[in-house]
């Protein structure tokens, strides 16, 4: 079973200059990989990564954006998928780290329809130019190339396993830290930077 | 008999606000009292592309994500539809300082209310909004005029310059 991190993994290798905006356990796996000052958690904002990545990759058409999306994020704002086929962006990738649980690592709580719900029809059926599904780290790697050279706006399911949960009675309580609510304008204003855009006052 | 003219802003009038703002994108779940605009913004012509979303949360995203690639976005939604996106506005507008300027429409305003305070409407969907623009410190100017255009360069404005949200609200129909 291909794990989170070794998913993320090969997106961050391949993933050239591609702006990426990430959440949820993408997030916490992202934050192990070496920095880059095109990544951006959507955080605290479940179910806004694809969105985020949309206006992205309609501002800049020149570079690849890659959305890391969550199945149970996903899942808040499915309709989405219905403006990403609308707007078509043909740098848009939509990977879906799906391990059908929330709260992954901590709480392991059954994400809604996680045994059921066939994401990459959906994708399909709203009008994404190419859906995948890999569920080890090996198939995904080998598909890369396919991935990234194919149609877009494209849609790649990863089906991934999890950990055992970490609260339970022995560690009862977790506390947010205040990074936690400023890291995504932070990383927003560091993508703007490095993209060269302008005050938005001045500019 | 209401003279609709008294109380509407024309679309062209928006249209020319927004280009000297340099606005280049729409994002929006459409408003009914903003048909004249969302219809008038379909003309290539303007060279401001409208992305369609299915909710105002997706709205609000994508306006920042364009702002995160250095392009100028406008969120167009009613009253109730920015009653629904608050938590992607706490999100990115106030807790990440995204600015974002949104052109709200007071959807479900009755006409007797028109040339009055909003505040005094009979329908809580309309006199709710400017208490709650004011619970979350977001700045907000009223459209109920021509005399009012101006208003529309000066939220965008303030959305900038506190790198945060602002509202334009839209009191009655814009006109065609």
């Amino acid at each position: 079973m291909m794990m989170t991190l070794e998913a993320c993994k090969i997106l961050a290798d391949r993933r050239d200059d591609a702006i990426v905006v990430c959440t949820m356990g993408a997030m916490n796996a992202f934050d192990k990989l070496p920095a880059n000052p095109l990544t951006m958690a959507c955080v605290p904002l479940m179910g806004g990564a694809a969105s985020i990545g949309l206006g992205l990759a309609l501002a800049r058409p020149e570079r690849n954006v890659f959305v890391v999306d969550g199945d149970a994020s996903l899942l808040m704002e499915l309709g989405g998928l219905v403006a990403v086929a609308q707007a078509a962006p043909e740098n848009f990738f939509h990977f879906l780290i799906n391990n059908g649980i929330q709260f992954a690592g901590l709480g392991n709580l059954v994400t809604p329809g996680h045994a059921s719900v066939d994401f990459p029809a959906l994708a399909r059926a709203a009008g994404y130019r190419a859906c995948y599904r890999f569920a080890t780290a090996e198939a995904l790697q080998a598909a890369m190339d396919t991935v990234l050279g194919g149609a877009a706006p494209a849609f790649i399911e990863l089906v991934v396993g999890y950990d055992q949960p970490a609260l339970g009675a022995a560690n009862p309580a977790v506390e947010m830290i205040d990074a936690r609510f400023t890291r995504m304008g932070d990383e927003i204003r560091q993508i703007r930077q490095h993209l060269g855009a302008g005050d938005p006052v001045r500019d | 008999m209401i003279d609709h003219v008294k109380h509407s802003v024309p679309a062209a009038a928006f249209i020319s606000a927004f280009k000297r703002c340099g606005i280049d994108y729409i994002t929006t779940v459409p408003d009914m009292l903003q048909i004249a605009l969302h219809q008038a913004l379909d003309d290539p012509a303007h060279g401001i592309r409208t992305i369609n979303c299915t909710t105002e949360d997706q709205a609000i995203e994508t306006a920042a994500g364009l702002y995160a690639g250095g392009r100028n976005a406008a969120v167009l939604v009613q009253n109730q539809g920015f009653y629904a996106g608050i938590n992607s506005v706490r999100a990115l507008g106030l807790d990440s300082g995204v600015p974002l300027f949104f052109v709200i429409g007071q959807f479900g305003r009755e006409f007797s209310n028109l040339g009055a305070d909003p505040l005094q409407s009979k329908r809580r969907m309309v006199r709710m909004l400017e208490p709650l623009l004011d619970t979350l410190e977001i700045p907000y100017w009223r459209l109920e005029g021509p005399a009012d255009s101006d208003n529309i360069e000066r939220a965008w404005h303030a959305s900038r310059e506190r790198r945060g949200p602002a509202a334009l609200l839209v009191g009655h129909f814009i006109g065609f």
